[in-house]
């Protein structure tokens, strides 16, 4: 509760700050050490220091789970900031304001993580959204930002409707909207209305999170909307809504799981298929990174199908290690003019820092050992085998994993092994700095897994 | 009157709202069939709350149970008034650049 | 400190600090501070292996847990590593070999700039660093981590000289064909956690956990294991990235394609004899592949003109030797083989290097000839590592080739059999490639004939250490019929290998088999002599002068059996690898790309046709849930 109060307050007065502060670096500064108090309020309520109390009748709870991943969430955001809020300023003139819309998309997240009640699934999916059309389309001049805001708003509010269909039948099949409720199914086959609303429900969060195929959006928007906004959005964000479909389907429809645990591994499956095969081709590494973000989200999704301790665990290092690792691509990708594959090339030649850092967040994106990203792979796996059934869509995993070495390995290869100019660009010594903490906290994640996940239980 | 009614009836409207977003090429239309897909589910809503009043009420008079549907209408018509605003600020902005909102012209991402 | 064994952590540790210091250092540091950091930790590395090997020659094993690495739920995958007998075998041929390699480099590379040195030797230590992970963890995870740092590794070397694009495809060719057997042992190592609940060797194969595992799951779990290895190991059908990894400098190929990474699957199949003994289908699997590649890629090792791909074929087809003998259960065997191959094989990689850096970066053995006089130490020690190879007696490669063969012959004669004839092809390539080299007259430019000098002291005196160690390496495991107690190998590995079907053989017998190789392969070599001693460039003119001045038994022998062999080697060279293989591969990379570009015309831009997807999938599964599933 502690993080949720104090993010809105700080998003208003961020909206303040925009005509009273003319000066962006206070600006930053301002929200730099906004999220810095974020991250401790978060913390003492870990350790059971409640600021305060306020009955929310238990549509909101608090858990370790919830707690954990705000902690994530709140630190990508802290290490987002510090190495791209600079460019941010160069979007647009309402520096201060997108700063605002990012702690208001933080409330949204936060309630996303600890719902009990659909009411706040609905809410907090939409604090997330509509901030991010507007995040999306903040480039004004440029038609692609444009057409990614109009493309991004026709269908998230597209299956907004859906969602909220799926909610007004799961109501009217169980006369409640809080989770424990919804799992009630006494013993008899479900009713066709539960299934439908499930389905619905199931369909808008796989859009949400980019599974296909309801992943077409993801492409598009995250290729138009400006860099700096696709780095949150494929990040914190996405982690966000994943943690809540799990949520979702562990609480309110854990014991239907034989419903629909063949349709996630089909969809998991074609997702990892769709993003892994498609990456394949792309020119621009901004559109290959959103191709490979539907496929980290199929390895996510696996831990959806598996639903069981292993998947949650793993899910919290799979969402730490795919936040940092993408946060820390793009930050060097902003700072690049030409996003190809050949803008890379001698990139180790010029600014050798960046080139091994980059290195470090690719490998582990690929799922190279000794990086984070080779446990959470690791974990998902474990998972999904630990269910006994399905072997295939492990198999599937494995391959389709393989393939993602390919393409991520173009950007190393550009820029270890191939000549090329360079890009000017300017990088500050703070930056270097936050990159070298980041492809450090992979490291470590990726020796130290425990660190993170002993959080969970205490 | 039966609930069966006036799900077939929300049924209907939701999917008239989702044959629209298909066939129409104005953002503006498909935008207002989205809206009457929302609309669709606060009527659902609505009568799902009443049906679940009613039970409750048939077996302990002072029930509030199924009060809460109703509640969620009011939310869904906040957040759809902030959808409608950041939405219609999104298709001017559009409408600024290429005088035109026709979605079809949206082609520059692809592939 | 009395006990090394409390310090084992320092032999990979050191290796990795040295990568650190000279990666971030590389432009900072000179060329001379790189060698000596880049060596000296692997020297360090190599005593404290000694001492390590010292202790658990004493009968001091060792399990050395540090941390947790992975717990969920009731599975627990520690960080440890695992000193034994064969891990401290792997030790001394990593870090030893190792050091020479890297010795070796300092003066091989020295032209490089400074800062490309400095990448150059933190590639290298990096690698050891994997290396050691590989064979000193407890568990199969580790293993794994290992596994994957190898491949990792010999990525950045293959394509260190990053300047020509065929060198990256071979990088490239190389990392994915080791991915494609990484993700086969990835399964095995679930299938084990799934089926047992622990990856830790000394859990896994105890007998109460092998008795857990049913036919079917030991039978799975040893293929796919083998199918790994085949990756790395360079087997049919995953061997072609080995000989294009020749694009690498030379000294990597000794080390990594010659001396250690590629000795990783036996290593693996080695530590998990316990599982293979249980398998005898996947036993006679890998008898049968390790057979057909080592005589596949023989015969293709026949017609190669180029000095290094000679030596790559001659690696694949030793690595095929070398599953032979664990298919055949002599798994003592398959790790002799494997030190002295190390021994050899980093000797003639090392001499071709010298030879090539003598000859300007010519690779050709049709331009080179003569190079004996010029070049003495390489050619003596080349010639050592020709006879040690070809199972001369007693040299090393005698003795664990012969091994292997009786392992074979104990298996099934048929076996032996052919993997004697390919031991004779062994023989007759090396000494044609010997013979090309250095005897005759040079064929190469003036300019080249010129420039000929004898490599610089760090590059001869590994050279002569690795000679000697040719030829007395294989004392270890001198066969019983010689010496009674004279397989200290054997004795010494005796507590982690049961070894099964070595040994059933009669002494008459074995001293037949031996006279039998030992003589073949002597006129085998007689006969490359006479064949190519005056190796002329206009092949068929000076080959018929040859021939005619000799029997014409040679002549016969020559239409029979060398030349359809030839045609064979060719043909196989050609249309198998080139077509059938490659074909395989890239065909399989071919519609990876050409399904991407399908795929990618669904993102058609037009929000219309998005929520006509979405909803036809939608009511697709709607269907499917309500109507087909009652």
């Amino acid at each position: 509760m502690n993080a949720l109060i104090i993010s809105a307050l700080l998003g208003v007065v961020m909206m303040f700050s925009s005509f009273l502060l003319k000066d962006r670096s206070t600006v930053r500064s301002m929200a730099i050490a906004g999220l810095l108090l974020l991250l401790v309020v978060n913390v003492l309520e870990m350790n059971g220091v409640e600021f305060f109390n306020i009955n929310t009748r238990d549509m909101i709870v608090f858990d370790r789970f919830a707690l954990l991943f705000n902690t994530i969430a709140f630190l990508s955001t802290l290490l987002y900031l510090l190495l791209s809020a600079k460019e941010m300023a160069k979007v647009g003139v309402y520096f201060a304001d997108y700063l605002a819309l990012i702690f208001f998309i933080l409330c949204g997240v936060i309630l996303v993580s600890s719902f009990k009640s659909l009411l706040i699934l609905f809410l907090g999916i939409e604090i997330i959204s509509i901030p991010l059309y507007i995040l999306t389309g903040s480039d004004k001049r440029n038609l692609k930002s444009n057409e990614a805001a109009l493309k991004y708003f026709l269908l998230g509010t597209f299956s907004t409707g859906l969602m909220l269909m799926g909610i007004a039948l799961i109501y009217g099949a169980q006369g409640s909207f809080y989770s424990v409720d919804i799992s009630k199914i006494a013993g008899e086959t479900p009713s066709a209305l539960l299934i439908a609303g499930m389905l619905l429900l199931f369909f808008s969060m796989s859009f949400k999170v980019s599974a296909a195929p309801f992943h077409f959006w993801t492409p598009d928007v995250y290729d138009g909307a400006p860099t700096v906004f696709t780095s949150f959005m494929a990040t914190i964000v996405k982690a966000a809504v994943f943690v809540a479909f799990i949520r979702l389907f562990d609480e309110a429809f854990g014991l239907l799981h034989l419903q629909w645990q063949l349709l996630v591994a089909v969809i998991t499956a074609l997702t990892l298929f769709i993003g892994n095969i498609t990456a394949v081709f792309q020119q621009s590494v901004k559109r290959m990174l959103a191709y490979s973000s539907i496929a980290q989200a199929g390895f996510m999704m696996l831990s959806l199908y598996a639903m069981n301790a292993d998947a949650k665990e793993g899910l919290m290092l799979y969402v730490a290690a795919y936040s940092f690792a993408t946060i820390g691509i793009f930050a060097v990708l902003i700072k690049m003019s030409d996003y190809t594959f050949e803008g890379f090339n001698g990139f180790a030649k010029h600014q050798p820092l960046l080139a091994a850092t980059t290195t470090i967040f690719l490998l582990s994106l690929a799922g190279i050992p000794l990086t984070a990203g080779f446990l959470s792979k690791f974990y998902m796996l474990k998972a999904a085998l630990g269910t006994g059934k399905h072997l295939w869509l492990v198999i599937v995993a494995v391959l389709m994993a393989a393939v993602s070495v390919y393409y991520y390995f173009r950007v190393i290869q550009a820029m270890y092994f191939k000549e090329g100019e360079g890009q000017p660009m300017e990088v500050s010594k703070p930056f270097k700095w936050t990159l070298v903490v980041l492809a450090a906290l992979i490291i470590l994640l990726g020796i130290f897994p425990n660190i993170l996940l002993s959080w969970l239980y205490f | 009157m039966p609930i069966n009614y006036y799900i077939f009836l929300s049924i209907a409207l939701f999917a008239i709202g989702i044959v629209g977003v298909l066939t129409r090429r104005n953002a503006i239309i498909i935008f207002m069939c989205i809206e009457l897909m929302l609309n669709a589910v606060n009527l659902l809503l609505v009568a799902f709350s009443k049906m679940h009043h009613l039970k409750a009420v048939a077996i302990d008079a002072a029930s509030t149970a199924g009060t809460d549907g109703q509640l969620f209408v009011f939310f869904i018509m906040v957040v759809a008034a902030a959808e409608v605003t950041v939405g219609l600020a999104i298709i001017v902005m559009l409408y600024r650049n290429i005088h035109s909102v026709d979605v079809n012209f949206l082609n520059r991402l692809k592939h | 400190m009395q006990n090394a064994l409390q310090i084992v952590y320092l032999i990979p540790l050191l290796p990795l600090i040295g990568f650190l210091i000279n990666g971030l250092g590389r432009k900072h540091l000179s060329k001379s501070v790189i060698s000596v950091i880049g060596s000296g930790v692997v020297l360090a590395s190599f005593a404290i292996s000694i001492w390590v090997f010292l202790q658990v020659k004493g009968g001091n094993t060792h399990e050395a847990h540090y941390f947790d690495f992975i717990s969920v739920g009731d599975l627990k995958i520690p960080f440890a590593f695992k000193i034994d007998q064969l891990s401290s075998l792997f030790l001394l041929i990593i870090t030893g070999v190792g050091f020479l390699i890297h010795v070796y480099s300092t003066s091989y590379m020295h032209e490089e700039k400074t800062e490309h040195f400095g990448r150059y030797f933190s590639y290298l230590n990096l690698f050891i660093f994997s290396m050691l992970l590989l064979v000193m963890g407890a568990n199969f995870v580790i293993m794994f981590i290992g596994w994957e740092g190898v491949g990792l590794c010999s990525y950045l070397l293959i394509g260190y000289w990053f300047k020509k694009t065929e060198y990256n495809k071979a990088a490239n060719k190389a990392f994915i064909m080791n991915r494609i057997g990484d993700l086969a042992f990835l399964i095995a190592i679930f299938w084990l956690i799934q089926k047992l609940g622990t990856v830790t060797y000394s859990e896994v194969f105890t007998a109460a956990n092998l008795a857990k595992l049913s036919t079917t799951d030991i039978s799975v779990i040893t293929l796919l294991l083998f199918v790994g290895a085949t990756g790395k190991s360079a087997q049919i059908p995953l061997y072609t990235w080995l000989p294009d990894a020749m694009a690498g400098p030379t000294p990597v190929s000794a080390l990594i394609h010659a001396a250690t990474m590629v000795t990783a699957g036996i290593y693996m199949i080695a530590r998990s004899n316990l599982l293979y003994s249980l398998a005898p289908l996947t036993m006679d699997i890998v008898a049968y592949v390790g057979l057909a590649t080592a005589l596949f890629a023989a015969t293709i090792a026949l017609k190669q003109n180029d000095i290094k791909k000679v030596l790559a074929y001659s690696t694949v087809s030793q690595l095929g030797f070398m599953f032979l003998a664990l298919g055949c259960g002599a798994y003592t065997a398959a790790v002799f083989h494997v030190m002295t191959h190390a021994f050899f094989k980093a000797l003639m990689f090392l001499g071709s290097g010298s030879v090539i850096h003598a000859m300007g970066g010519e690779q050709d053995i049709r331009n080179m000839g003569g190079l004996s006089k010029k070049l003495k130490i390489t050619f003596i020690t080349f010639l050592v590592g020709c006879i040690a190879i070809a199972g001369i007696p007693p040299f090393s490669g005698f003795f664990s080739k012969d091994a292997i063969l009786l392992s074979a012959f104990a298996k099934n004669p048929v076996l032996y059999g052919i993997a004697l004839f390919t031991a004779l092809l062994t023989a007759f390539y090396m000494f044609r490639l010997l013979f090309i080299t250095f005897t005759g007259k040079f064929r190469g430019t003036h300019e080249q004939e010129h420039h000929l000098h004898e490599s610089p002291a760090p590059m001869t005196i590994p050279l002569i250490i690795l000679a000697v160690l040719s030829i007395i390496g294989g004392f270890v495991g001198i066969p019983e019929v010689f010496m009674h107690g004279g397989d200290k190998l054997g004795e010494f590995l005796s507590p982690v290998i049961t070894n099964h079907g070595e040994g059933h053989v009669s002494h008459s017998t074995e001293y037949i088999l031996m006279g039998l190789s030992t003589g073949l392969v002597l006129i085998m070599i007689i006969f490359a002599w006479f064949k190519f001693k005056n190796y002329q460039r206009t092949e068929e003119s000076g080959l018929g002068k040859v021939l005619e001045n000799k029997w014409y038994v040679d002549e016969l022998y020559d239409k029979v059996i060398v030349n359809p062999l030839h045609k064979f080697g060719g043909f196989l060279n050609s249309i198998f690898e080139n077509k059938v293989v490659d074909g395989i591969v890239n065909g399989v990379g071919r519609a990876v790309s050409y399904s991407s570009r399908q795929f990618r015309l669904l993102q058609s831009g037009q929000v219309g046709n998005y929520i006509l997807l979405m909803v036809g999938s939608i009511v697709l599964i709607f269907v499917l849930q309500f109507f087909l599933k009652r």
